[in-house]
């Protein structure tokens, strides 16, 4: 063996080791068990020679420790890679003999990566400078042969170094990892040699004693709201909240269809490219519309002309879509599903061939409705569940039809006042005695679908860059713009002039969780909205005649905006409860 | 053809470094990628073979798939400045970012759409990669990560920095840790008001927003930056523009990281979408560098002299006001220069970073009518661009130019020495580059040359 080696890490460990010992202020390493070391996979099994020539396994010298495992070749002169993890495991050696009790608990591995020269009276002579403290272990294996399916599961990247003759130089390059393993013989940490410190080594082992005697490590899984059952949204269909009418169901409905309708409603599969469920554009902690974006986009980003409506409530709707160009929920399912531009399936039956290959699906439909998926009970699982979502018992209601005299605050009182008065508003966003829907079930001109359509393109666009408002050059923004979208609402499905930039009547309930606003999403805010109305909309040929200059005054618009705020449902106020989904 | 090894003597100046550091820093640059991969990770020092091209594909293209695109890069190669291999992969995943693992055996290559993780096999055959495996569970193994970005190699793993979540498509996410092998390991989500976990929010933001992901293992840190959610990045760029809501969804910080304990410890506000993040190379340079996307300014992430992580703004990058968009930066191994893109006007700046808290402006010069990434080779002579941002933040019409080129600094000037027009050759959007050498893996002792030499 060739002295330099050993002499290597001779000098490596003395110059090191008050390095090690000398942790500047700014180099903070985590105490241990302090944080956690997840499984990252299997330690390898292998066949070794031991230095009295004694055939064991890995797992043999795996079993009762914690291993630290690492591979050199004795005749190593590099002394950034074997030596320096000889040294490393050296002045892990010497740390712990202060330390019975973790020491106890630990086995070093040194195994050569050359048995050709590193024979165990080799391997015997070079870890002879090292014994005395910890279990350390200095290996080889028979041959190359029995080396090589260690070397592969370890992943240990070594190139064997070759003179201008070809001639193999007896010297590696390799880039050395050392390996933390466990009692269960799974491999918890590996290090580069290139940036290993004892301390850390050590930190690691603690960690580990410690786990064994405390929780197992969990990694971090998103937390969410729990979801009502099946058996709840059932309730809630049969038995609507306060302040909303009974629902008419076009079609036989239990438990089983809502909850296989709300696995269809969250399942990313049934996008062409399974990115994208119905819940992507509804999301539940978004008052199931997106809080985040004015219109949607779909399916490989493409976009979409109009806002997504919320579904609160959806039950109630004739009409479906901001067009109204759908009247049942169950077939409107089909339009996003097969939309190129939303979940761009390229037909209703790869949807149907899609969902019955899905293992997970296998006899739910047959469960549900005595029979396989179909294009009707698909449609009606979807419609089941988003029926289910109702939401109302809000403060309103319960001052209104519960007789809950301070329910709402005076300033929502006069503001309901206004709204069923001066404002006008109850013209299209219905409230009767028994119930309020808020909506007419009716499409209407405002103004706004004219303004998109019809305006001049500006110069400048003023936008957030980074909390600044930056007003940009035009020709900027159209450099990577798509051609715009025109929209021209109900017109598009009735082709008569008089339809031109009508759109659906949304509901109000739960108004407050469902910004953006109008079709489109242009407006971002409540007092927003009632600017809007408050100004007549805007003006264009069709303008619904309900849509006039309101003249309210500054708190004319604060009480309506209280008013309107009062309108959020029990079951999706609080934060912690039960969620509506 | 070079590769530096780690034969090496530890000269006076890495000993002091060392020993004021505790951690080994000796391997310091011998260890490193070409000027901006993970320090864990042999390098190519001399001459690179190939660039392999993570590309997307794009509609009316040739097979409109998104592929890996190998091309012939050195200047004694008989095919130098040719498509010397193209693998479709199936799909437009909106391919992204890619990274070796730290033996440079696999790229791993990512899709921020369909959330799937291509792993390549670039050893052993070096010009002509094939698939070895695809990762397809990402979301659902991660705990509802979305948009899987920088592929980082750590030792024996990977970091996957994600850049929105499956509940929402917003910008809340996380990093998902593999092993080398493509088995999940762990899941660390980013700090958020709502749960800083441990970290410190030391000004007004703690978004949770994610995009690239750096070490300094020598100092224990880690660092993470700040873009936006899928529904931003997959959006049409104009319509993202003009609209209010989507233009408040964009990250606005940069979090340190506990590397060892994959625990975050500080928030700092770095307003206006920082992405790149790239660390110095000396062994007493402790500082990274990024650059803000929205508010173009390049900032200082640095250790003060109490030791403790700060971050500064500490240059601009053109004129904010037009909207210049600073996209991919690569800094030199010396730490003199820092390449900065700007994808609206299609200009390359360097600055000299030589004093990090005053980067001044040198030179720039006009590489198309867009630009995104930049990569230099180790000597910082050769600089490869790339065209495409993203699918749909690509410029439209007749500056939707789609491009690989490669530029020779002289230290004064870049000089065009080919370029391939992408949709010409029916390619696709050219993205991240990478590069490749035989000298890799020539001698290298796999397992199964050992079962060969008994």
């Amino acid at each position: 063996m060739k002295k330099h080696s050993l002499f290597c890490v001779v000098v490596l460990f003395f110059k090191l080791s008050q390095a090690w010992a000398e942790q500047p202020v700014y180099l903070k390493l985590p105490e241990a068990a302090s944080y956690q070391l997840p499984v990252i996979s299997a330690a390898a099994n292998g066949d070794v020679l031991t230095t009295e020539h004694q055939k064991l396994t890995l797992h043999e010298l795996m079993a009762d420790k914690i291993v630290l495992l690492s591979f050199i070749y004795s005749t190593c002169s590099d002394v950034m890679g074997c030596p320096l993890a000889t040294a490393v495991f050296q002045q892990i050696n010497r740390q712990l003999l202060q330390e019975p009790v973790v020491a106890d608990h630990l086995r070093l591995l040194t195994l050569s990566f050359n048995p050709k020269h590193d024979t165990p009276e080799l391997m015997k002579k070079y870890g002879g400078s090292f014994m005395g403290g910890l279990d350390w272990r200095f290996l080889t294996t028979a041959s190359e042969h029995q080396l090589a399916p260690i070397m592969r599961h370890y992943q240990q990247n070594v190139q064997k170094v070759y003179d201008q003759e070809g001639r193999f130089t007896g010297t590696f390059s390799h880039l050395l990892r050392v390996y933390l393993i466990d009692k269960q013989k799974n491999i918890r940490n590996i290090y580069s040699v290139s940036f290993i410190n004892p301390n850390t080594l050590i930190s690691d082992v603690k960690t580990l004693i410690q786990e064994i005697s405390s929780d197992s490590v969990q990694t971090s899984v998103e937390q969410s709201a729990p979801q009502m059952s099946a058996a709840q949204l059932l309730k809630n269909i049969k038995q609507p909240p306060l302040g909303l009418p009974i629902v008419e169901i076009g079609f036989p409905i239990n438990a089983a269809k809502i909850e296989l309708g709300r696995k269809l409603f969250f399942d990313r599969r049934l996008s062409f490219n399974n990115t994208f469920s119905c819940a992507t554009c509804h999301i539940p902690e978004q008052g199931f519309t997106n809080n985040e974006m004015r219109a949607a986009v779909g399916i490989e980003g493409l976009s979409i002309r109009r806002n997504s409506p919320t579904l609160y409530n959806v039950a109630y709707a004739k009409l479906l879509f901001h067009d109204g160009r759908e009247n049942s929920l169950a077939q409107q399912t089909w339009g996003p599903l097969l939309a190129q531009n939303e979940m761009g399936n390229p037909s209703i039956g790869h949807v149907l061939d899609k969902v019955t290959r899905i293992v997970d699906y296998q006899g739910l439909f047959e469960k549900s409705f005595g029979e396989p998926v179909n294009m009707i009970n698909l449609g009606e699982a979807l419609s089941a569940y988003q029926q289910a979502l109702l939401s109302a018992d809000s403060d309103f209601d319960r001052w209104y039809y519960g007789g809950e005299k301070d329910a709402i605050s005076e300033s929502a009182k006069r503001g309901f006042e206004l709204f069923r008065g001066r404002a006008g508003c109850v013209a299209c966003h219905h409230a009767e005695k028994e119930y309020a829907l808020f909506m007419d079930n009716q499409l209407h001109n405002t103004g706004m679908g004219y303004l998109n359509s019809m305006q001049i393109a500006p110069d400048t666009i003023k936008i957030d860059l980074g909390g600044k408002i930056v007003e940009v050059a035009g020709e900027i923004v159209q450099s990577v713009a798509e051609p715009p979208l025109n929209d021209l609402g109900r017109y598009e499905i009735t082709q008569q002039p008089r339809d031109r930039w009508k759109y659906k009547t949304p509901t109000l309930r739960n108004i407050s969780l469902t910004a953006p606003y109008m079709h489109d999403g242009s407006l971002s805010s409540l007092e927003e909205v009632i600017d809007f109305y408050n100004q007549g909309g805007v003006g264009n040929e069709n303008l619904d005649s309900l849509i006039q200059p309101l003249g309210l005054s500054k708190d004319d618009k604060l009480d309506l905006l209280d008013f309107l705020q009062s309108l959020t449902g029990s079951n999706v106020k609080g934060k912690n409860q039960t969620m509506l989904r | 053809m070079k590769i530096k090894r780690l034969k090496r003597v530890l000269n006076k100046q890495k000993w002091m470094g060392f020993l004021g550091g505790a951690l080994l820093v000796a391997t310091g640059l011998a260890h490193a990628d070409e000027t901006c991969q993970s320090p864990y990770m042999a390098k190519i020092t001399g001459q690179e073979d190939f660039v392999y091209v993570w590309t997307l594909g794009m509609k009316g293209v040739g097979d409109e798939q998104d592929k890996l695109v190998t091309v012939a890069v050195n200047p004694s190669a008989k095919n130098f400045g040719q498509v010397v291999n193209s693998l479709s992969v199936g799909g437009r995943n909106e391919a992204h970012h890619s990274g070796f693992t730290d033996d440079r055996k696999y790229l791993w290559a990512a899709g921020l759409d369909t959330n799937k993780i291509f792993i390549f096999d670039v050893h052993t055959h070096p010009g002509k990669p094939t698939l070895s495996k695809v990762i397809d569970d990402f979301v659902e193994k991660s705990g509802g990560v979305v948009g899987p970005h920088t592929t980082y190699a750590l030792a024996g793993r990977m970091m996957v920095s994600g850049l929105s979540n499956k509940t929402d498509h917003g910008g809340r996410t996380a990093l998902v840790e593999y092993s080398n092998a493509g088995d999940y390991i762990a899941t660390h989500w980013m700090p958020t008001d709502a749960n800083l976990r441990g970290a410190l929010k030391s000004g007004q933001h703690a978004d949770g927003y994610g995009y690239d992901v750096r070490a300094l293992p020598r100092l224990n840190a880690m660092f993470t930056s700040s873009f936006t959610g899928w529904s931003n990045y997959m959006m049409d760029f104009g319509k993202m523009l003009k609209d209010s809501e989507a233009m408040k969804r964009f990250g606005n910080t940069v979090v340190q990281w506990d590397l060892h304990a994959r625990q975050p410890r500080k928030v700092f506000d770095v307003p206006g979408a920082p992405l790149e993040l790239r660390c110095a190379w000396g062994v007493n340079h402790n500082y990274c560098f990024t650059s803000t996307a929205l508010t173009s300014k390049i900032w200082l992430i640095y250790l003060d002299k109490q030791g403790e992580w700060q971050a500064k703004a500490v240059a601009d990058i053109g004129d904010p006001s037009k909207v210049p968009l600073p996209v991919d930066i690569s800094i030199q191994q010396d730490d003199g220069l820092l390449w900065v893109n700007t994808f609206m006007d299609g200009t390359t700046r360097a600055f000299d970073i030589s004093d990090p808290f005053n980067p001044k402006q040198i030179y720039q010069k006009k590489i198309g009518a867009q630009v995104n990434m930049v990569s230099s080779s180790w000597d910082g002579k050769r600089l490869y661009y790339t065209s495409s941002l993203l699918a749909n933040w690509d410029k439209k019409g007749k500056d939707n130019e789609q491009f690989f080129k490669l530029y020779n600094w002289d230290g004064k000037d870049l000089k065009q020495q080919f370029a391939i027009d992408f949709i010409q050759q029916k390619l696709g959007r050219p993205h991240q580059m990478r590069f490749g050498a035989y000298a890799l893996y020539q001698t290298q002792l796999s397992a199964n040359d050992f079962l060969e030499i008994k």
